[in-house]
């Protein structure tokens, strides 16, 4: 008999992964006698400054975060996902996961196919790579295959990528070099303050859940500290659910490498956390999270990405709104609620990615803008004010350039225990958000440590 | 970018909007978000928005069609001259570029290092 109860999916793939070895023994074992490899990040060519680390990948392929990806692509898996967005087992995937190295390391290493290789962070072990394929590429064919063209892809993509889109520079940076195959964590990550109290992840976020007794959960999608806007498309989006309002909502930021004039990472989960703390939303109802990973502003492709991640933390429902996980005016402002709506045939996806053959089991909540009318004299929603002449949009450049000058963003748009949040960051790094400076402590500490651990003969 | 145009939004807080009070700018000034602030638009044509986007690679247009994240530098030197000419328009903006680009793009590059907290 139909029911209309919506229970929590399975992981994507139908099983979590879980390549976390907890046991020091096996471990030590498991990396005895591997050459090293330490993990550098990928530069961005013209200014030097770190745009990825690949250990990001690592931790969310180990944790789970991307099943059921368990390892690096090979280039047959490459292909797959370029032309069909599937990894070789069939299972919906939109982003070549490429573990590249340099000329010189792969010299070094002198490995082949079937070896193992240890990988180093900062010095100390994180995890082993089981090389099933050592492939080249070119580095600027698989930016552009990844992201599309106007030609190939004139549903979503209104210009082409270039260089200032940070994924494709990701991409277009990368060595031309790849090791494909398992990667398995032998040295747990210890998170540092404040990101200690954000990790969730897929095992632990579900058993939270549970905990918490959320059925029915709405991921919310963020790298940005929040303001009344979001905090409107959070509480409004969260009214879908199933025969009563969803039970929670998951805001789980993207960690990592950021444009330079975002809000640092730890304004974002803070400032977040800030709407719970301070019960805009209570904190019964609602909880942050974070997935580690190198944002490639994807905007439908990365909305696939935040679908996979958030179907395996536990969510049901996922809300997503203009411009989602857009940078600049590559694509189409609604290209990801397209892609969830239709789908997006040129990307291999004839159908929404919910409603295909080894697709994905959360639920898309495709959602419009929200903007202040005077009018309306309330913060409205775009289907529902009419008055197209008093609304005054929202705009995170224009809420950062207030904060800029040094003005406090009055609390009908911003909340003020959100702004202090930004001030605390502001007077801890000098800088309300990212800088060069920023960029480069961050890739020299990290989110994480690793504990020391001997490795016999590595 | 074709033939379009662009806008600019100079926000005034309580101490900017006292020196603007009583002279053509006061007019300009239109309140936003329940009038918790004024802010004065001024229209650029496509030509400025793309010198401004030019000089100044961080600056990005929004949603709104506003050109935004330009340098605190830039900002104030336009304040400062839409006070001295008692304008706010896209002469305003360009003279900013013509007679005070050295000095903002120096300050600016100083601002993406530090800029003290409130």
């Amino acid at each position: 008999m139909p029911t209309t109860i919506i229970k929590r999916p399975p992981p994507h793939g139908g099983v979590l992964v879980n390549r976390v070895e907890r046991n020091a023994y096996r471990a030590q074992r498991m990396a005895a006698g591997a050459p090293r490899l330490e993990l550098r990040p990928t530069l961005d060519r013209r200014t030097g400054l770190p745009i990825r680390n690949v250990y990001r990948e690592i931790v969310s392929i180990a944790y789970g975060f991307f099943s059921p990806l368990d390892g690096f692509m090979t280039r047959n898996e490459v292909e797959r996902v370029l032309a069909e967005r599937r990894l070789l087992s069939e299972w919906v995937f939109p982003f070549p996961i490429i573990f590249d190295v340099s000329e010189e390391d792969l010299q070094r290493l002198g490995v082949r196919e079937g070896d193992r290789i240890l990988l180093t962070l900062r010095g100390r072990p994180l995890a082993v790579l089981d090389i099933e394929e050592i492939w080249r590429f070119d580095p600027i064919d698989i930016a552009t295959r990844t992201f599309g063209t106007p030609e190939k892809n004139p549903e979503v993509v209104r210009v082409p990528f270039d260089h200032k889109h940070p994924g494709y520079n990701i991409y277009a940076s990368m060595t031309g070099i790849a090791l494909a195959g398992k990667v398995t964590i032998i040295n747990e990550p210890r998170f540092r303050e404040p990101y200690d109290r954000f990790w969730y992840p897929p095992e632990a976020s579900r058993r939270e859940f549970e905990r918490r007794g959320w059925r029915t959960v709405i991921a919310h999608q963020t790298r940005n500290v929040p303001h009344l806007g979001h905090e409107m498309l959070m509480k409004s989006a969260a009214f879908a659910g199933d025969i009563e309002p969803c039970h929670g909502i998951l805001v789980n930021a993207i960690i990592g490498a950021k444009r330079l004039g975002d809000f640092t990472d730890e304004a974002i989960l803070e400032g977040h956390e800030a709407i719970n703390l301070y019960g805009y939303i209570s904190p019964k109802r609602h909880m942050v999270n974070f997935t580690l990973w190198d944002m490639r502003y994807g905007n439908p492709l990365e909305s696939l990405l935040h679908g996979i991640v958030r179907q395996n933390l536990g969510c049901t429902h996922h809300m997503f709104g203009r411009d989602h996980a857009a940078v600049g005016d590559y694509y189409d402002p609604y290209a990801t609620q397209i892609l969830w709506s239709r789908g997006i045939p040129s990307y291999g996806l004839n159908e929404p990615p919910h409603e295909t053959d080894y697709g994905l089991r959360i639920r898309p909540v495709n959602m419009g803008e929200f903007w202040y009318c005077p009018k309306c004299g309330e913060i409205a929603y775009s289907a529902n004010c009419a008055h197209e002449k008093e609304r005054q949009r929202f705009s995170g450049s224009f809420i950062r350039g207030l904060i800029i000058e040094g003005i406090e963003p009055p609390p009908i748009i911003f909340r003020p225990e959100v702004y202090q949040i930004i001030v605390k960051w502001w007077r801890a790094f000098g800088y309300p958000y990212v800088n060069s400076r920023y960029l480069k402590t961050k890739e020299e500490q990290g989110e994480f440590e690793l504990g020391p651990m001997e490795v016999p003969g590595a | 970018m074709s033939g379009r145009t662009y806008k600019i939004g100079v926000v005034l807080d309580a101490r900017r909007y006292e020196r603007v009070r009583g002279t053509p700018l006061e007019q300009r000034a239109v309140p936003i978000f329940g009038g918790a602030l004024k802010m004065v638009e001024i229209e650029v044509s496509e030509e400025t928005a793309r010198r401004l986007l030019q000089e100044f690679p961080r600056s990005r247009i929004d949603a709104r069609g506003f050109i935004e994240e330009l340098p605190v530098a830039f900002k104030r030197r336009l304040f400062e001259l839409m006070v001295e000419l008692g304008k706010a328009d896209e002469g305003a903006v360009r003279a900013v570029l013509e007679r005070h680009l050295g000095e903002v793009k120096e300050q600016a590059a100083k601002e993406e290092e530090y800029i003290p907290p409130p």
